[in-house]
């Protein structure tokens, strides 16, 4: 027989087994978080990839990232609903359509899935926050930094962009051509051509070229491609313009490691995507634990390996904004 | 049947001289469409003639002038390849990455590589097409998205970049040998090998034979699938060395490398006048279709033509040369009394 | 020859129908997300698009040509729409206008290879690049996304309880037509016959062009229907769209027993092909297999297809050794 305190325990313990599940849902980690980059193979993504996955084994939750071999939207669409098909707690992707994604994922967040872009972003209505590895200002002040310091006295400087559907890279471009006319420090600069290259290494090779022949003073290439930066410095190896044009931009530091030691470059940007991955799910871990809320502008959430704070912006925008300069002293640091 | 100005040649083969006029005709159609273009361009940008510009066009049309070559080989037997982006690709990433990986190699062994791992590729196709009985369009779909995927599989995310290739690699591909590009001679080498081949050799005719009529070759007792499984590992070989200058050309060498160059290397071909329909047609007239379509590109972004107008231009440029060629065929076929088909 | 070819299609349709449910059997072991009704309908989605392309491009290979340009009119399709739809023309307006563009567009290619008798494959190779650098030029660079709900409702809505994609109601409907158009009227046959033997053909008099044309017209009409599809499905109208498509789509044709000479082939097997090919596209992705593996797949289902004859010749000839004259193989 029961005496009153094990009585007293064995109701609480009914009562509580009643309120487990309600308890179980407002769980902080085991999340299911899925990645998809803009396409697979491609080392910048794979290491976000690995940044992600980094995070969520720290926090206990998993990510699952996997994706189309090339970048076509009706691949990454039809990945995104394999996604939702599988009931995860999150997405996160690099978009490369922000409106042809935008269906999917607000049909994931009617489902209560949180989905977050990371590189490219989506339309606004499709995702819970833009984890921005550079705001279009920085992003633009960084290139137009590296080109000073190719050429302090300035001159004429044409850009590489993907293509003029790529809503980054046109932003960055209209920012640059801003800057160049109104800010004191960049105005050395006259920005003459822009051409686009769609990722392609032999395409934005031979478009470097060509830019180097229809502008016979041209002294820098700006690309923020990651793919045509290494492709016009060595575009400019190649046909011995070395020293007279100069290639900067965005690019891995393993692609141009070679053209900053042979001294034909000086100096390009990036960001660290292994960080940006980490930094992503990070933000979504603590986004579905409750304990961050982008969509206040001014949320702020700490990342501890990071060494940063990151505050929500307008939009649901979140920048990472930790830019680096990649020279001939600093490249090696890196191995990515 | 009488050409007033054909030499009265001896009574065996009057129509002979006419097919080797009219062959000779077709290149030089392509001749006279690039200088046309040259022309055109000239005028309306006084730096396109410049030697400069015109080294970059040579460069630039320099392997896809290879690939077209590869290509062109393949139609002459009434095949095609659609594997060619996916052999190149493979091929330069296999090659590079084993030559990034054993730093002591030499040229002789990167270049061997290249060659074994494109014919090796080609060999398949040519099993599928010659001995399988598919259909060329079919098999080498299949290959190209084999191909392609093990490129994906075998690189794990990775790419292998410029500065872990042997340094020789990318200079040899930059220098310059009386002004002129290493990578235009080695282009204009290969192509000229490969077009004497097919014209002294009895194997190269023997292309030819098995292209224009499958029938009558196989009366004369041609081993016709011998012939397209040779045509098939040549075309597997000319894209291992168009492989291996496209990544010592850019640089980086990534797992897309080279993917869409089969409607390239056809478009190169068509162009220069190879028939799709086989047995007609030169590789020297393809690696010119390459040319042409350099000259195009180049010349458009000279005069600041956006990006849109020149898929557009470059799109009409291959159905222009398409009908060109057809109503040569057809003026040829009339003449000499063929049937209406 | 043709009793031959008769008795070939329903072995390889029955081939298929076996393959999709071993593909569905073996794709619920992939991911326990494959067995639900909702999901197994929304996933057909992925290939509808491709998949009108496929009914367009089996009439036309039917009789031995090829058109590989319809992804780039299918772009043409998409832009044409955006600009209807920025102009606030009712659907029931732009729809059948568009598709009369496309189909327009096919004529420019039938012209081109019945009139002229220029080769299918670098005629369409030609207007590929022609019809894409076209969309680029009308559509301008960023592209149009406002469509309103009419527009998109093709693409989007789900019919039957929100179970069916409307989408797949109008490929059902476009899969039978052709179906009846290739198999049940005089002008399919003639399609064949051109495909088996164009000289006897023309000998017997069939209208050999304007049965080209049509065909080719009718792949640029359903390039436009799929073009409004897309803007449902995807809310954006580019000059990029459905860019590299193509080899997809003439997969589907070929796995599908079409003939790529022409003359033999059943719309049956290419619908049931695309069934396949979505059919493990779905479970490889609902398993996170990477896009490379699916594009090995693909390869090796292709390169096994196309070896089937060489397997069932060479078993043939092991059957009667005496019979089989070596001729040349």
């Amino acid at each position: 027989m029961l005496n009153r305190r094990e009585f007293g325990m064995l109701g609480a313990g009914l009562a509580m087994s009643g309120l487990a599940p309600r308890l179980a849902m407002a769980k902080d980690s085991g999340f299911k978080i899925m990645m998809t980059p803009k396409w697979t193979g491609f080392p910048y993504f794979e290491l976000t990839g690995d940044g992600a996955k980094a995070a969520a084994k720290e926090l206990g939750d998993t990510v699952i990232y996997a994706g189309a071999d090339h970048a076509e939207v009706s691949l990454q669409v039809e990945t995104l609903q394999n996604f939702v098909t599988q009931k995860p707690d999150a997405i996160i992707l690099a978009a490369i359509d922000l409106n042809a994604v935008a269906p999917v994922l607000v049909d994931a967040r009617k489902k209560g899935i949180v989905v977050a872009t990371y590189d490219a972003d989506a339309a606004v209505p499709a995702r819970d926050f833009f984890c921005n590895q550079l705001s279009y200002e920085q992003a633009a002040k960084l290139m137009l930094d590296c080109a000073l310091i190719d050429v302090p006295e300035g001159g004429e400087i044409a850009f590489i962009a993907a293509s003029p559907t790529s809503p980054n890279h046109m932003a960055h471009i209209k920012i640059m051509t801003e800057l160049s006319q109104s800010d004191a420090k960049y105005k050395v600069f006259k920005p003459v051509d822009t051409q686009f290259a769609a990722d392609d290494d032999a395409k934005s090779y031979d478009v470097a070229v060509n830019l180097m022949q229809a502008h016979p003073n041209l002294k820098v290439i700006i690309s923020s491609s990651a793919v045509s930066a290494p492709a016009a410095a060595r575009a400019i190896e190649a046909s011995g313009h070395v020293g007279k044009v100069y290639a900067t931009g965005f690019a891995l530091p393993s692609a141009i490691k070679r053209y900053l030691e042979n001294g034909s470059q000086k100096a390009f940007g990036f960001w660290d995507p292994f960080e940006l991955g980490y930094v992503v799910a990070y933000e979504t871990h603590m986004k579905l634990a409750g304990k961050f809320d982008p969509s206040k502008v001014g949320a702020t959430i700490e990342v501890p390996k990071a060494n940063a704070t990151f505050t929500a912006g307008k939009d649901g925008e979140v920048v990472y904004g930790k830019p680096l300069i990649f020279t001939k002293e600093t490249v090696g640091k890196y191995n990515f | 049947m009488s050409n007033p100005s054909m030499p009265a040649p001896a009574e065996t083969a009057p129509s002979r001289n006419l097919i080797q006029f009219a062959l000779r005709l077709r290149e030089a159609g392509v001749v006279a469409f690039l200088v046309l273009l040259g022309l055109a361009f000239g005028l309306l940008n006084d730096r396109f003639l410049s030697v400069q510009n015109l080294t970059i066009v040579a460069s630039s049309a320099a392997i896809l002038a290879i690939a077209a070559c590869a290509q062109a080989v393949v139609l002459i037997t009434r095949n095609l390849d659609v594997s060619v982006g996916s052999m190149m690709g493979l091929t330069a990433y296999l090659t590079a990455d084993w030559a990034a990986t054993h730093p002591g190699i030499t040229p002789f062994e990167v270049v061997a590589i290249a060659l074994l791992i494109g014919a090796a590729l080609g060999a398949v196709n040519g099993l599928l097409v010659a001995y399988g009985k598919a259909p060329a369009l079919i098999a080498t779909l299949g290959t190209m998205s084999l191909y392609r995927g093990f490129t994906y599989i075998y690189a794990h995310g990775q790419e292998v970049t410029s500065s872990r290739l042997p340094p020789w690699m990318l200079t040899s591909v930059d220098a310059r040998i009386a002004g002129v590009p290493a990578l235009v001679l080695v282009a204009i080498a290969v192509v000229a090998a490969v077009a004497w081949f097919l014209y002294a050799y009895p194997l190269g005719r023997r292309i030819y034979a098995v292209g224009s009529n499958a029938l009558a070759a196989w009366f004369f007792g041609l081993r016709s699938e011998r012939v397209v499984f040779f045509a098939y590992t040549l075309c597997g070989l000319l894209c291992g060395v168009a492989g291996l200058l496209y990544a010592a050309r850019v640089g980086t060498v990534t797992v897309v490398l080279a993917s869409g160059w089969e409607m390239s290397s056809l478009a190169a071909a068509v162009i220069g006048g190879v028939s799709v329909s086989g047995g007609s047609g030169t590789v020297v007239g393809a690696a010119l279709g390459a040319v042409v379509l350099a000259t195009i590109d180049n010349g458009l972004v000279l005069l600041h033509v956006p990006e849109f107008w020149r898929m557009f231009i470059q799109g009409a440029a291959i159905v222009a040369a398409v009908a060109v060629d057809a109503l040569i065929a057809e003026a040829i076929r009339r003449s000499t009394g063929g049937r209406r088909r | 020859m043709a009793s031959r070819a008769k008795r070939q299609w329903p072995f390889w349709e029955i081939a298929l129908v076996v393959a999709i449910f071993a593909a569905g059997a073996w794709s619920s072991t992939l991911s326990p997300y494959y067995l639900s009704v909702d999901q197994l309908f929304s996933s057909t989605r992925a290939f509808i698009i491709p998949g009108l392309l496929a009914l367009g491009l089996a009439v036309v290979v039917s009789f031995g040509e090829i058109d590989i340009s319809l992804t780039s009119t299918l772009a043409v399709g998409t832009v044409a729409l955006s600009k209807f739809s920025a102009a606030g023309a009712p659907l029931y307006v732009a729809a059948p206008i568009v598709v009369l563009i496309c189909g327009a567009c096919g004529v420019f290619n039938g012209v081109l290879v019945a009139k002229w008798r220029l080769p299918s494959l670098a005629v369409t190779l030609g207007t590929m690049g022609a019809f894409r650098g076209l969309a680029f030029i009308v559509g301008s660079e960023v592209g149009y996304t406002d469509f309103n709900d009419a527009y998109s409702w093709l693409g989007s809505e789900y019919l039957f309880g929100g179970v069916v994609p409307a989408s797949l109601v109008l490929f059902a409907i476009a899969a039978i037509a052709v179906w009846f158009l290739m198999h049940r009227t005089v002008y399919g046959r003639r399609c064949f016959s051109i495909g088996l033997n164009p000289d006897a053909a023309w000998f017997a008099g069939v209208g050999v062009i304007g049965v080209k044309i049509a065909a080719y017209a009718l792949a640029g009409a359903f390039a436009g229907l799929a073009a409004i599809v897309w803007i449902g499905q995807y809310g954006s109208a580019r000059g990029d769209n459905a860019d590299g498509s193509i080899l997809f789509v003439v997969t589907a044709v070929v796995l599908g027993g079409m003939d790529i000479n022409g003359g033999r082939g059943t719309i049956s097997g290419v619908a049931l092909a695309l069934f396949l090919l979505g059919t493990i596209r779905n479970g490889l992705g609902l398993a996170n297999i990477g896009g490379p593996t699916q594009t090995v797949v693909l390869g090796l289902l292709l390169v096994g297809g196309v070896l089937r004859p060489a397997f069932a010749a060479a078993l043939a000839r092991l059957r009667r050794p005496v019979e089989s004259a070596d001729v040349g193989a």
